[in-house]
């Protein structure tokens, strides 16, 4: 017992400082390897809080895909910078930036007395809904409560959350090109793991994807892992032919959001509520929602790594 | 013998504090980057003692997860920003 609140406590101190630094540290790279410490002791935090399916989430995502995008960012970042030299207005834009930092005080602490308040005035304890949901598991298609929610239950939460996922990838799209690729070849040994990582990344995915019907793991998890493969792909140097797939990488970007919403037009005709899934086939609407979720989100985080919308081989000048 | 997963579990933890400090201090990226490699390591054995001592099997599919991942920031820091760090700015 006293371990326990030991490690929890520690976890917890660990988890604020890390933030801290990480928000606080002037030299950008360093505050991206705070970031993914915090991920990785937020991840510890979670399981600690009965919650593995985030915590699957976290992983996932922090260690395949985050920590690599700032990374991409931040070279890119350095390379844009490192090309102007507007060393003038940066100042002044530096001045007025110090400026209103003073008057952020103001708004910021009425946040914290506002979300203070909100903490406080909520009751001690409530039941919440899990009684409802275990009541209701049966008839949910699937067997691990949390896929139950987010497929079935509250399924339009999920749908336009994909949709969320797809507009960020249209918005970077309509920014910027893609990062330009690694001017040296992989080295034999970034070829050897790429070649030997991927598949193995692809089955565990293929794994949660499967499992998160009755255990931890689901969608987003095995999404994730996709495009953690697409990230380790591309840094491999690897690139679709982009003239030959345009077509095929649009309709998969888009089968999630569409097969979600084709189920859903779907369930409107038959039972008059959008979402609602007959029970007898609840279980095979939400497989099949959830492989194609899988894909979508998988490419559109691998697509957020390139950095911007894949351009014809030798269009751009 | 769940009291001696956990207590490995912690000193684990507080290993990851030492991690820290490498962090903090540097000097140089590699560093860093090196501490963040350890800590993905660490943070799997954490897991691994944890889904023992509570018998949770899905946090061993959370440690899985992390073992397969840990080398995709490292490739992104070599491809991305290694050559970046030395003298050479080459950009074309």
């Amino acid at each position: 017992m006293l371990l326990q609140s030991g490690f929890d406590v520690a976890l917890g101190l660990g988890l604020l400082w890390v933030a801290w630094q990480a928000l606080n540290s002037s030299d950008l790279f360093k505050a991206i390897v705070f970031f993914i410490a915090f991920g990785l002791l937020m991840a510890l935090a979670w399981v600690r809080m009965d919650a593995p399916d985030i915590a699957l989430a976290e992983a996932a995502i922090g260690a395949g895909v985050t920590g690599a995008l700032l990374l991409g960012a931040l070279a890119r970042l350095r390379a844009s910078n490192a090309g102007e030299t507007t060393m003038g207005q940066a100042g002044n834009g530096q001045r007025r930036f110090m400026a209103s930092r003073r008057l952020l005080w103001i708004p910021l602490l009425l946040m914290a007395a506002g979300l203070g308040y909100a903490v406080l005035s909520l009751p001690g304890y409530t039941p919440g809904l899990s009684a409802q949901v275990a009541a209701n598991l049966g008839a949910s298609g699937v067997s691990n409560p949390v896929t139950a929610v987010l497929l079935n239950f509250r399924g339009y939460d999920t749908l336009l959350e994909l949709v969320v996922l797809l507009l960020a990838l249209l918005g970077m799209w309509s920014m910027a090109g893609p990062a330009p690729p690694p001017s040296a070849e992989a080295a034999a040994v970034l070829d050897g793991l790429s070649r030997f990582l991927t598949p193995l990344v692809l089955l565990v995915a293929a794994y949660l994807l499967w499992v998160g019907t009755r255990a931890p793991g689901g969608a987003f998890q095995a999404g994730s892992l996709l495009g953690a493969a697409g990230v380790l792909l591309i840094l491999a140097g690897w690139r679709a032919n982009v003239a030959s797939t345009a077509l095929s990488l649009r309709l998969v970007l888009t089968a999630g959001p569409g097969v979600f919403v084709a189920v859903a037009a779907f369930s409107l005709l038959m039972s008059g509520q959008m979402l609602k899934y007959p029970p007898a086939y609840a279980g095979i609407l939400i497989l099949i929602i959830e492989i194609a979720a899988t894909l979508s989100i998988g490419l559109t985080l691998a697509g957020l790594f390139l950095g911007g919308r894949p351009r014809g081989e030798r269009k751009s000048p | 013998m769940q009291q001696l997963y956990l207590a490995l579990a912690m000193f684990l933890l507080l290993n990851l504090g030492a991690g820290l400090w490498r962090v903090l201090r540097g000097p140089t990226a590699a560093d860093r980057m090196l501490a963040a490699q350890l800590f993905g390591t660490t943070a799997v054995a954490v897991l691994l003692l944890l889904a023992q001592a509570f018998g949770e099997a899905a946090l061993r599919d959370v440690a899985l997860v992390f073992a397969l991942l840990a080398p995709v920031t490292a490739v992104a820091f070599v491809r991305r920003l290694w050559p970046e760090q030395g003298n050479s700015r080459d950009t074309d």
